[in-house]
């Protein structure tokens, strides 16, 4: 009795360890990238997280602002402080669900999906649809996008004094290796 | 007369106002191993500040330098080389990435630390995100 009560104990832990075919990163990379004649600024994280559903194709993302890294550390300080009040606003995310999803997705090798959702910056949200290209690479699940970003559109003023060191548009590089969850 | 002294004055102002501000263009990035220490915590307990209220102590501690003592579970390296070190719980407990430079001159130490041990870390909190998250850090023991 005790021994099935055992195994019962241990079935139920070893399930759990899959909880329900999702899939994280916890060190995913995150870069943002703002190029003129003028100045070419790159700030990158690998401090992102992202769980991606495995049953439903829904995925979610989140950045700290603190995170990103810059060439020099003036401009790491502009940027929480002038331009993303990160004290105030510490995290970007994204929500979203990948469009015609199947399971077969994650074990086919890379193609690029569709994927829409809302993505909240400097407490703005927006409804954004991304490519993202999502697939086994080389035995690891991996997810990849890239995609513009307006400032503006997400309440980011940027002095005149400084509009031309600083692109209209910002480009946004993400890559996620994502791995079973286990809770 | 007066106008060399008001020209040398101009020009004195100038260099150090250029000299402050290349100062701070060049600023380099904080050496941790040589900055203040703000808070001294258990990893344990940092943790369960922060899952009771994620905002306190994200104010809290948020762009502090922390000294966190706690275990060691986990060490990987990330595709950009990158030392991660893992304390108290894979999931959910602290991540710690390491300094760059810190990590090149100590690779050794790092290469010679093991799961399970105690550790004691030291770097910048950057808040919370299923995990905490703290970097620039060094191993201090």
């Amino acid at each position: 009795m005790k021994q099935l009560l055992f195994v019962l104990i241990l079935l139920g832990v070893s399930v759990g360890a899959f909880s329900q075919g999702k899939y994280i990163s916890k060190n995913a990379y995150i870069s943002f990238y703002s190029s003129t004649p003028m100045e070419d600024i790159l700030g990158e994280s690998n401090e992102a997280v992202t769980i991606l559903n495995g049953e439903t194709g829904e995925i979610a993302f989140q950045a700290l602002m603190t995170t990103f890294h810059f060439k020099r550390a003036l401009m790491e300080e502009h940027f929480n402080e002038n331009y993303m009040e990160s004290t105030k606003f510490p995290k970007a995310k994204f929500t979203g669900k990948i469009e015609g999803f199947t399971k077969e997705m994650l074990k086919n090798p890379a193609v690029e999906v569709k994927v829409t959702g809302t993505l909240s910056i400097h407490g703005v949200d927006k409804t954004i649809a991304l490519p993202i290209k999502l697939g086994m690479e080389n035995g690891k699940l991996i997810g990849t996008t890239k995609f513009k970003v307006t400032p503006e559109d997400y309440g980011i003023t940027i002095p005149s004094l400084v509009r031309d060191k600083i692109a209209k548009q910002m480009e946004v590089t993400v890559k996620a290796e994502y791995q079973p969850y286990k809770s | 007369m007066k106008t060399k002294y008001i020209i040398g004055i101009c020009l004195l102002v100038i260099i150090t106002g250029a000299g402050i501000g290349l100062k701070m263009f060049f600023k380099p990035h904080a050496d941790i191993s040589k900055i203040n220490t703000d808070f001294k915590v258990e990893a344990s307990n940092l943790i369960d500040e922060f899952q009771k209220n994620e905002n306190t102590a994200t104010t809290k501690y948020s762009e502090k330098v922390l000294e966190i003592s706690g275990k060691l579970v986990n060490k990987n390296k990330l595709e950009n080389g990158t030392e991660v070190l893992v304390l108290e719980d894979e999931m959910q407990g602290i991540s710690c990435q390491l300094d760059s430079t810190w990590a090149k001159s100590n690779s050794t130490d790092i290469q010679k630390l093991e799961t399970g041990q105690p550790i004691k870390m030291k770097g910048i909190c950057k808040g919370y995100l299923m995990e905490i998250k703290v970097s620039p850090a060094i191993v201090i023991k």
